[in-house]
């Protein structure tokens, strides 16, 4: 890990961790014992704990010159790890959930095990931390290769990954604590998502960077659909995210919206999220690996390109569809309804796509189970 | 012109540009108009904020996930209304930052819940919802009766509320903390003030059915009490309705 | 100048569609524009290239 880096990165690297460490102190004195302080624990241990991580491996020899002809897979391969672990954590909590339903008086007389406690705590884990981390490694894989230029520095990946993952943590901590916002799938408070908001525009730029330095023409569409991700994902979550705390030592804050506006922002960004993190993400992970593995191009280039603007644009205006017959205005909701039927037209494109490069792949789809389950995704 | 796509995505940040115009204007477009809503929100002159009392108990809703299973909005449907009462307006949750619209119907909706049951009722339906209800999957929340409520940072919570736009005065969140407390205790002196700041119509009583303190339980049934009824904008609206169909 | 609601759906109603229309031609002509093709036929097949490793 920190033998990659060299050594000015390695003293950055320090840097953030103490201030990190720091941060966490100062949150940890704000919240006095409430559960804001025990974030800010969670905060300074983890600076901490990246403070030893560098400092174990600061003296060891730099990387030489020689690294810069081989792709920076490092971190992708710490990403992939860590979504695996969050799969199993969020996938045991969903069926824990599922079983309350069966037996409620399950809950040990205490508020950390209730159902809706725990809910929470299941689909974070699942759509930020498995997912996310996902998308985020094999972002860093596919743009590296479809531009053939490495990624620019060593850090950045690192600090992406690790920052990322501690918004995870402080996340779905804070729900067994009772801290959240009740807006479905943006419920961490305020200062999570600022610091999310740092995390993304460093994984932002980092991703620019390193298009910015490919030799190839042209940038490849699954680059489109992870820059899709990346930039919606960040408009939806700075706006949807508009609170006023009630002081910079709570945890606690209120949406900046109220009624029905909130109601529209939410869906709005609640049906979003799935669009940009769940669909363009993954859209973009099978325009690389499906032709890869296939061994054949996208059956119509063309036609994914007719498909991303079609999503992109879409989706952004169904979200509606999930306050019908409620105090929302009418044709707000009609307007939804309209587009989410007409989303089925890129939703199509992109699956024929997929199917139709495997046209002529057939005998490798037999016996190869990768491209199966490729292959089973893409009619999904 | 095809010039100028080419060259948009020779060039990432042209190309990042493109995707967020592209994908803000939906948002914009269903969105913005929300704000400037003349129709979309109704007006309702009756209409008051919550107590610091009952707003600790929405908080608590919050944090225990209610909304995950109960949803508070009537539909204009007619199963919704038959069951539950009139549908709901925009303008019930006009103080309501956020929204608990909810998603997920697994239990009833609560937007006309107050005033339906007792004090009491709520109070054992929350410490032992299959006692009443025995098809009930909902946890048991019987240690909100032993869990002091949190009254000292009620002001912090107001004054945020009336910076996200919520009409409350200066001696109110002066005494949100006495309020919250006298609102629960009816034998105090602090009783008073809470009918002198939000009205004469605001319930003062002990809502555990323990007047000597002031427990989650308390703000909760508090809160759970006064849902729908901050204001009378529905039910006049459905009877209006009514009188022009002729009934 | 001042938005009213009416103004802002009228709007959203009107130079939306116009919106949705241009931005959909726009889309289309550029995908299909003959000149095109070489250079995404040339994309479409430069994943399969093996990777050599980045350029220095």
């Amino acid at each position: 890990m920190v033998a990659g880096l060299t050594k000015g990165e390695r003293q950055l690297a320090l840097l953030i961790s103490i201030a990190v460490a720091f941060i966490g102190l100062a949150m940890a004195g704000a919240g006095q014992g409430g559960a804001f302080g025990v974030h800010g624990f969670i905060v300074m241990a983890f600076g901490i704990g990246t403070i030893f991580v560098v400092i174990s491996g600061y003296f060891l020899p730099e990387p030489g010159d020689e690294r810069l002809a081989q792709y920076y897979d490092d971190p992708i391969k710490f990403g992939i790890v860590v979504s695996m672990v969050w799969a199993v954590f969020g996938m045991f909590i969903g069926d824990w959930v599922a079983w309350l339903l069966a037996y409620p008086e399950m809950t040990f007389d205490a508020g950390w095990a209730s159902f809706g406690r725990l809910r929470p705590v299941h689909t974070t884990a699942v759509i930020f931390g498995f997912v996310g981390n996902a998308l985020i490694a094999t972002s860093f894989q596919v743009v590296q290769r479809t531009s053939r230029a490495r990624l620019p520095d060593q850090l950045s990946p690192w600090f992406v990954l690790i920052g990322y993952n501690l918004f995870c943590v402080i996340a779905v901590s804070g729900y067994f604590m009772g801290l959240t916002q009740s807006k479905e799938y943006a419920e961490p408070e305020w200062y999570a998502d600022l610091w999310l908001v740092v995390v993304w525009v460093v994984y932002f730029l980092l991703y620019l960077r390193t298009l910015m330095r490919r030799r190839e023409p042209h940038i490849y569409v699954a680059n489109w659909y992870y820059l899709a991700f990346i930039l919606v994902v960040a408009i939806l979550h700075i706006v949807n995210n508009l609170a006023v705390p009630i002081s910079f030592g709570h945890a606690k804050s209120y949406s900046a919206f109220s009624g029905v506006q909130d109601a529209m922002t939410q869906w709005w960004y609640g049906h979003n999220a799935v669009a940009f993190f769940l669909t363009a993400g993954f859209l973009a992970m099978l325009y690389y690996y499906l032709p890869k593995r296939a061994g054949r191009p996208i059956y119509s280039y063309r036609m994914s390109i007719v498909g991303f603007w079609g999503i992109t644009f879409f989706y952004m205006w169904v979200g509606s569809h999930h306050l019908h017959y409620t105090a929302l205005p009418l044709w707000v909701q009609n307007l939804g309804m309209t587009f989410s039927l007409m989303l089925l037209v890129p939703s199509w494109i992109a699956a024929a796509n997929a199917l139709l490069t495997l046209n002529g792949a057939w005998h490798k789809v037999r016996t190869d189970a990768t491209l199966r389950f490729m292959m089973v995704a893409a009619v999904f | 012109m095809f010039n100028t796509h080419y060259r948009l995505e020779r060039h990432s940040i042209r190309f990042v540009l493109a995707v967020m115009v592209v994908a803000s204007i939906g948002g914009l477009v269903e969105i913005a108009p929300l704000f400037t809503i003349d129709e979309t929100v109704e007006a309702a002159p009756d209409m008051r904020v919550y107590t610091p009392l009952e707003l600790a108990g929405r908080n608590i809703y919050i944090r225990e996930g209610c909304y995950a299973c109960h949803s508070q909005m009537i539909r204009t449907l007619r199963d919704d209304v038959e069951r539950y009462g009139p549908y709901s307006l925009a303008v019930e949750s006009k103080y309501d930052h956020p929204m608990l619209w909810g998603s997920k119907r697994t239990g009833p909706d609560l937007a006309r819940l107050g005033g339906k049951y007792s004090d009491e009722w709520h109070v054992a339906h929350l410490i032992a919802p299959r006692d009443l209800v025995p098809e009930s999957v909902m946890p048991n929340y019987g240690w909100l009766m032993r869990s002091e409520l949190d009254t000292q940072d009620l002001g912090l919570h107001l004054r945020a509320m009336r910076k996200v736009g919520v009409p409350y005065s200066d001696a109110m969140i002066e005494n949100a903390t006495a309020d919250a407390i006298g609102q629960a205790s009816p034998d105090k002196d602090a009783a008073e003030g809470v009918a002198e700041r939000y009205g004469e119509a605001t319930t003062i009583r002990s809502f555990d059915g323990d007047p000597r303190r002031v427990t989650e339980m308390d703000a909760l049934v508090a809160y759970l009490q006064i849902l729908g009824r901050l204001t009378d904008a529905a039910h006049v609206q459905s009877g209006a309705g009514r009188m022009e169909a002729g009934e | 100048m001042s938005f009213d609601h009416g103004m802002l759906v009228g709007f959203a109603k009107s130079y939306g569609l116009f919106y949705l229309l241009g931005l959909s031609v726009a889309v289309l002509i550029y995908t299909y524009w003959p000149s095109n093709r070489a250079r995404f036929d040339r994309a479409a097949k430069s994943v399969l290239n093996d990777e050599d490793g980045p350029w220095q």
